[in-house]
């Protein structure tokens, strides 16, 4: 069965500047928004785009991610011709197909494009926060008549984080890594369509054992004089690759609902797997001031400025700001907490008080080792 | 994997208002997220379930819509899964449960499945219950069906083996059961189990048990046993983020579902998904279902909302725990602090009255004006108002109307009654005669009163909606769209289907109207087609009427107004007591009655029957007609009085001449049993209500019915057939559960009647204290004036 455009998912990144949060989970499987994944966003831009053939590279910490997207039932992405498929390193008669660097796993799995013989290749990260459609996208590439096209967007913050592009008009005639001295103010999104063939080509010329699409394809499409175009997106895209940029995306829900438009899910909604919950409770006469709340959550203290997930219980005159707090928390009565993300099933013993003025991550071994300093 | 198949009863319409209007009972929301049948489904699901069968009725699209291939609940699959089993025969009239007919139009389903047991169960139990647990309860027992109990309710949930029940489905046609409810009961034959469940369940039946339910959920101690962490309740995904509080709102031991925006305070309620809670609104004690809007100062209490109903500044909306105010889906409420009304009927107690609309009418604007609506009433000043009343109405104004191409004067007076009220149109040629109806032209004269009102409007301070009531006003919207730029809305309220107002067109040339080429006017069709809503006097009655067999030759008119057509039972009027009646010997109420027993013998003697208390005796106030099933009457009474001498029968009423002629000779037949008193004295039948056992009311069709509600109020036991406003008020007493405050039969046959009749001499003679039971609840029934009102009051407000 022919495609037209499928999409190649990366989502084996290890997020180590999100450690601990990412100690056992990938990065796309870390908690966003209360109830959502941060895979959540790919794949509900995939199907609010229709497109339904998605291979997923997975390489670390690969079962939480596998179990949360099953068959992608919950994104619509569970039908006969396509759907999602796990693409995981395998062994062959030519040896150990370990995945090193970005391009270096779409290249392991070539095998999964010739199945399906697309005239397009998008290419995705599992890990970043935006809600976009891909068609524009597409469309654009293929007006452009360029052999591969890069999204950018403008970045708010420090663009010597980013892949920095170059561009006359939307043509890309230069690119550079992380640059000290950013030339321009479009960073790469990481998000690429390929035309099929010239993927094939670009990538079976690669001979090393480890690149990436933007420190090493990129440069090489552009010295070999291959066409590049670029696609500017203009709506809300963050990369949250460190903890302060994560906790700031939350907050963001908050304080600039426009952002993400969380509750507009005529256009683009953002699917995310259900839980079994009821609706939360709250049970205390209380304020609850400028939070998020999910279902499950047993609310019996104050919550103000937070995001809470699925089940989480706040005792009895507990007291919560500024903060996030993962599924399945226990906050016990009387504590209190400022400025801290809570990783999922922290039990936090009663009249505890963790406060802090920057953001700190919190989970049961946190919490053991607050304990032992406290002795 | 388990051996039970289970069949999914979801063609209970239970009495929901107007809350199944677009859904049936299985599909209502509940506790913010679910709808009713994930209860079923996912017991299903924990239990490893894999063969279901729903069976719906009605409009199932939005059953349908939920439960999708049923993947939810891991029924989507290649062997078994869900089968949706709609009827085939719309017409049959769906009953309290599931019928073996019914499951015969699907027998090969039952044929082909392959599991050894069934479970059958209504998709109206909030609980979470290990089916497992029950099938193996129910093997151990040995017997031939079992039901699961919880407490003394009984759940309505049956375990049966397939083969057993092939054999009943095969031969639904020759046996006396029409469902497992009915197989059930015959425990002389079959050996049943009662299962003791011992955790939560509720059966949803109507907005009160609704609210209730849903308010449960808000105690933790409960709520966990529904929420169980190892047995989820599932339900279909839904794409809406966390709720957002914005500002400080606050929150009391409430709900809140999923993309629902808070700014207002909430205590004690359930918040479906995506409402928006302003700044300043109150809600308290409700339900409001996904998608509503409560805009700032609004104030809500035991309301149920249902979906995307926007609440407007600064309205406020109070019902009670018993009584929730109900809206429609869709609604839009506004501010109706001032709301104003007009009823338009040809009578009102108590200046004028020939019957029961005179009681209503008096009653209800009476009830409603409690409620602090402003409400005016207008009748024809007849005669008898004039000779009556003339020093206390005082002159409005006067007009002259061209009608019938002759000019005619006409006046206006009013009278203010306990804060209603009363207009009276005055016209020599027309009202002023000796009777109030039975003339030629009486569809000309009430023309004639509906082109007066039409005139007098623009008289008086404008009404928000003119109530209209019977086939006399039926012409008014008619009238009014013709005359006025800007025609008031309007309710219509059947009152009674068999009085129409049929007569020659030529009365709308009298109005000065086109009429087409028709040759003949029916009002109360005109009404019907015209009236911005239409209400009848009970909600059975309203269904009923759908079938050519009630709805008669306006069945399709009202099938086409189908959407704005409610159902709301007539209130019966304070005084009609046993503690204030001065008419019976011994007074006595629901706390203390032993009166009745004085009464009845103080009946008997007045009767001229031999006096006891073990005598049984059935009392009857009614009009003597074929309509109130006088035919059955005559066919099973000489066999009763036969086999039965301590059988007595009590009769006070009069109408057609052929039955009372029957009726006199039975009662020359059995003179020691048998007393008639055909003299009808309308207002003081209370010595028949307060000494009789038994108060029989077996009609082919009763649109709401009075007697039965005063029956139960002085504790003579209805024994009815299930129809109209007594389906609506009698509950069968229950032997297993001793529950009811009557008995009721719904084939109308004769040997059905006298199966129930039976029945009903059982318990009287055999189980006394049942019979004690009986005489409470029935007393403890309460359908009043305020209920009524209230339930008028929501029409209003769908209508402004």
């Amino acid at each position: 069965m022919k495609t037209d455009v499928l999409a190649m998912l990366l989502v084996g990144g290890r997020g180590s500047r999100l450690h601990p949060i990412t100690k056992n989970t990938a990065k796309p499987a870390v908690t966003f928004g209360g109830k959502y994944k941060l895979i959540d966003f790919v794949l509900s831009n995939l199907s609010n785009a229709g497109i339904t053939t998605v291979g997923i590279i997975t390489q670390y910490e690969p079962h939480a991610l596998m179990k949360y997207i099953e068959h992608g039932a919950s994104w619509d992405l569970d039908i006969a011709d396509g759907g999602v498929q796990f693409l995981t390193p395998y062994t062959s008669a030519d040896g150990d197909h370990w995945q090193k660097g970005t391009a270096h796993a779409i290249r392991q799995h070539l095998h999964f494009v010739e199945q399906h013989d697309p005239d397009y290749v998008l290419i995705l990260s599992g890990d970043h926060v935006y809600k976009m459609d891909y068609k524009p996208l597409i469309k654009a590439h293929a007006d452009s008549g360029c052999d591969m096209t890069i999204a950018a967007f403008k970045p708010h913050d420090d663009l010597s984080r980013y892949g920095i592009l170059m561009t006359d008009k939307d043509r890309v005639i230069g690119f550079e890594e992380k640059p000290a001295r950013p030339k321009s103010e479009l960073a790469s999104m990481g998000i690429y369509v390929f035309n099929r063939n010239v993927l094939d080509k670009i990538l079976a010329a690669s001979l090393s054992e480890d690149f990436d699409f933007g420190k090493d394809i990129i440069p090489k499409a552009l010295n070999e004089d291959y066409l590049l175009n670029s696609y500017t997106f203009d709506g809300y895209f963050r990369d949250v690759g460190t903890i302060e940029s994560l906790y700031q995306a939350n907050m963001d829900l908050i304080r600039n609902p426009e952002y993400l438009k969380l509750s507009d899910y005529k256009t683009l909604p953002l699917y995310t797997k259900s839980t079994a919950f009821p609706p939360h409770h709250i049970e205390k006469r209380q304020t609850i001031n400028d939070s998020l709340i999910s279902d499950g959550c047993l609310i019996q203290g104050h919550v103000k400025n937070s995001v809470l997930s699925p089940n989480v219980t706040v005792g009895f005159e507990a007291d919560i700001e500024d903060s996030i707090i993962f599924a399945n928390v226990t906050i016990g009565d009387r504590c209190r907490l400022k400025n801290v993300i809570v990783l999922e099933n922290t039990v936090i013993m009663k009249g505890m008080e963790i406060v802090y003025d920057k953001v700190h991550v919190i989970d049961n071994e946190t919490l053991w080792a607050l304990g032992d300093k406290h002795e | 994997m388990s051996d039970l198949l289970v069949v999914i009863d979801a063609a209970n319409q239970g009495r929901f208002e107007k809350l199944t209007l677009h859904r049936m009972p299985g599909a209502l929301p509940f506790a913010g997220r679910y709808r009713l049948i994930d209860f079923a489904l996912s017991n299903v699901r924990n239990a490893g379930i894999i063969n279901v069968a729903i069976f719906p009725f009605g409009n199932y699209r939005s059953l349908q819509d939920h439960i999708g291939s049923g993947k939810r609940w891991n029924l989507d699959r290649r062997r078994d899964g869900l089968f949706l089993l709609p009827p085939k025969n719309m017409m049959l009239p769906s009953d309290d449960m599931l019928t073996l007919q019914r499951m015969h139009e699907h027998i090969e389903y039952f044929k082909r499945s392959a599991q050894s047991y069934v479970l059958l169960t209504p998709a109206n139990i909030v609980w979470n219950i290990d089916l497992n647990w029950a099938l193996q309860q129910h093997i151990e027992s040995g017997a031939d069906i079992s039901e699961i109990m919880q407490d003394k309710i009984r759940l309505q949930t049956y375990i049966i083996e397939r083969q057993a029940l092939l054999e009943l489905i095969l031969n639904y046609d020759m046996i006396p059961y029409k469902t497992l409810n009915d197989v059930f009961l015959k425990k002389n034959t079959i050996k049943t189990k009662a299962i003791k469940y011992h955790g939560y369940a509720k059966r949803i039946n109507d907005p009160a048990t609704y609210i209730r339910a849903n308010l449960d959920m808000l105690d933790l101690s409960i709520r966990r046993k529904v929420f169980r962490e190892k047995y989820p309740v599932y339900s279909k995904e839904k794409t809406a983020p966390p709720a957002r509080y914005i500002g400080e709102p606050l929150l009391k031991n409430s709900l809140v579902s999923s993309g629902s925006m808070i700014q207002g305070n909430i205590e004690n309620s359930i918040i479906g998904r995506d409402c928006v809670i302003k700044k300043g609104a109150t809600i308290k004690n409700s339900v409001v279902m996904s998608n509503c809007v409560i805009e700032a100062g609004a104030s809500i209490t035991h309301a149920i909302l249902d979906k995307a109903v926007i609440v407007k500044k600064n309205t406020q909306i109070e019902g009670n725990l018993h009584a929730p105010f109900v809206t429609q889906k869709e609604q839009i409420l506004t501010d109706q602090s001032d709301i104003r009304i007009l009823f338009a009927a040809s009578e009102a107690h108590p200046y004028i009255k020939t019957g029961g609309l005179a009681d209503v009418i008096g009653g209800l604007s009476k009830a409603l004006s409690n409620k602090g609506v402003d409400i005016s009433v207008i009748v024809p000043m007849y005669k008898p108002i004039k000779e009556k009343y003339h020093e206390s109405y005082q002159y409005i104004t006067s007009r002259t109307v061209v009608f019938d191409n002759d000019e005619h004067k006409i006046r206006l007076y009013a009278i203010t009654r306990r804060k209603v009220r009363y207009y009276f149109i005055e016209n020599f040629e027309y009202f002023e005669r000796d009777n109030i109806y039975g003339y030629k032209d009486d569809c000309k004269r009430f023309a004639f009163f509906s082109l007066a009102i039409t005139v007098f409007l623009d008289a008086l301070r404008p009404f928000d909606l003119i109530h209209m009531h019977d086939w006399h006003v039926g012409l008014l919207p008619a009238i009014m769209k013709h005359y006025m730029a800007r025609p008031p809305k309007t309710l219509l309220t059947i009152h009674n289907i068999d009085y129409q107002g049929k007569c020659d067109s030529n009365v709308l040339t009298a109005l000065n109207m086109p009429k087409n080429k028709q040759t003949n006017i029916n009002f109360l069709e005109s009404g019907i087609l015209n009236a911005t809503k239409l209400s009848t006097v009970s909600a059975t009655y309203r269904n009923e009427l759908k079938y050519d067999y009630y709805g008669k030759n306006l069945t399709e008119p009202l099938q086409k107004r189908e959407r704005d057509f409610h159902g709301v039972l007539n209130g019966l009027p304070k005084h009609f007591t046993p503690a204030n009646d001065q008419v019976i010997l011994s007074k006595y109420d629901k706390n203390d009655y032993f009166g009745k027993t004085e009464n009845k013998l103080f009946l008997q003697k007045k009767m001229q029957l031999e006096m006891g208390l073990s005598k049984f005796v059935i009392g009857m106030v009614s009009r003597i007609t074929e309509q109130k099933g006088f035919p059955l009457i005559i066919d099973m009474l000489p066999q009763v009085l036969k086999h039965h001498a301590d059988i007595q029968f009590v009769l006070l009423g009069t109408g057609d001449k052929k039955l009372i002629e029957k009726l006199k000779a039975i009662e020359t037949e059995y003179p020691t049993q048998v007393k008639l008193n055909l003299g009808y004295d309308a207002t003081e039948p209370g010595y028949i209500y307060a000494g009789a056992d038994l108060f029989l009311m077996p009609s082919r069709v009763e649109p709401c019915g009075l007697a039965q509600m005063i029956a139960l109020k002085y504790g003579a036991i209805p024994l009815v057939r299930k129809t109209g406003g007594l389906a609506d008020t009698i509950t069968d007493f229950d032997p297993i559960t001793k529950e009811g405050n009557g008995f009721t039969f719904f084939t109308y046959n004769k040997d059905t009647l006298l199966g129930r009749f039976l029945d009903a001499y059982h318990v009287f003679k055999h189980e006394k204290d049942d019979w004690h039971k009986l005489i409470k609840s029935a007393m403890k029934s309460d359908f009043s004036l305020e209920t009524q009102a209230q339930k008028m009051l929501e029409i209003y407000l769908t209508t402004l």
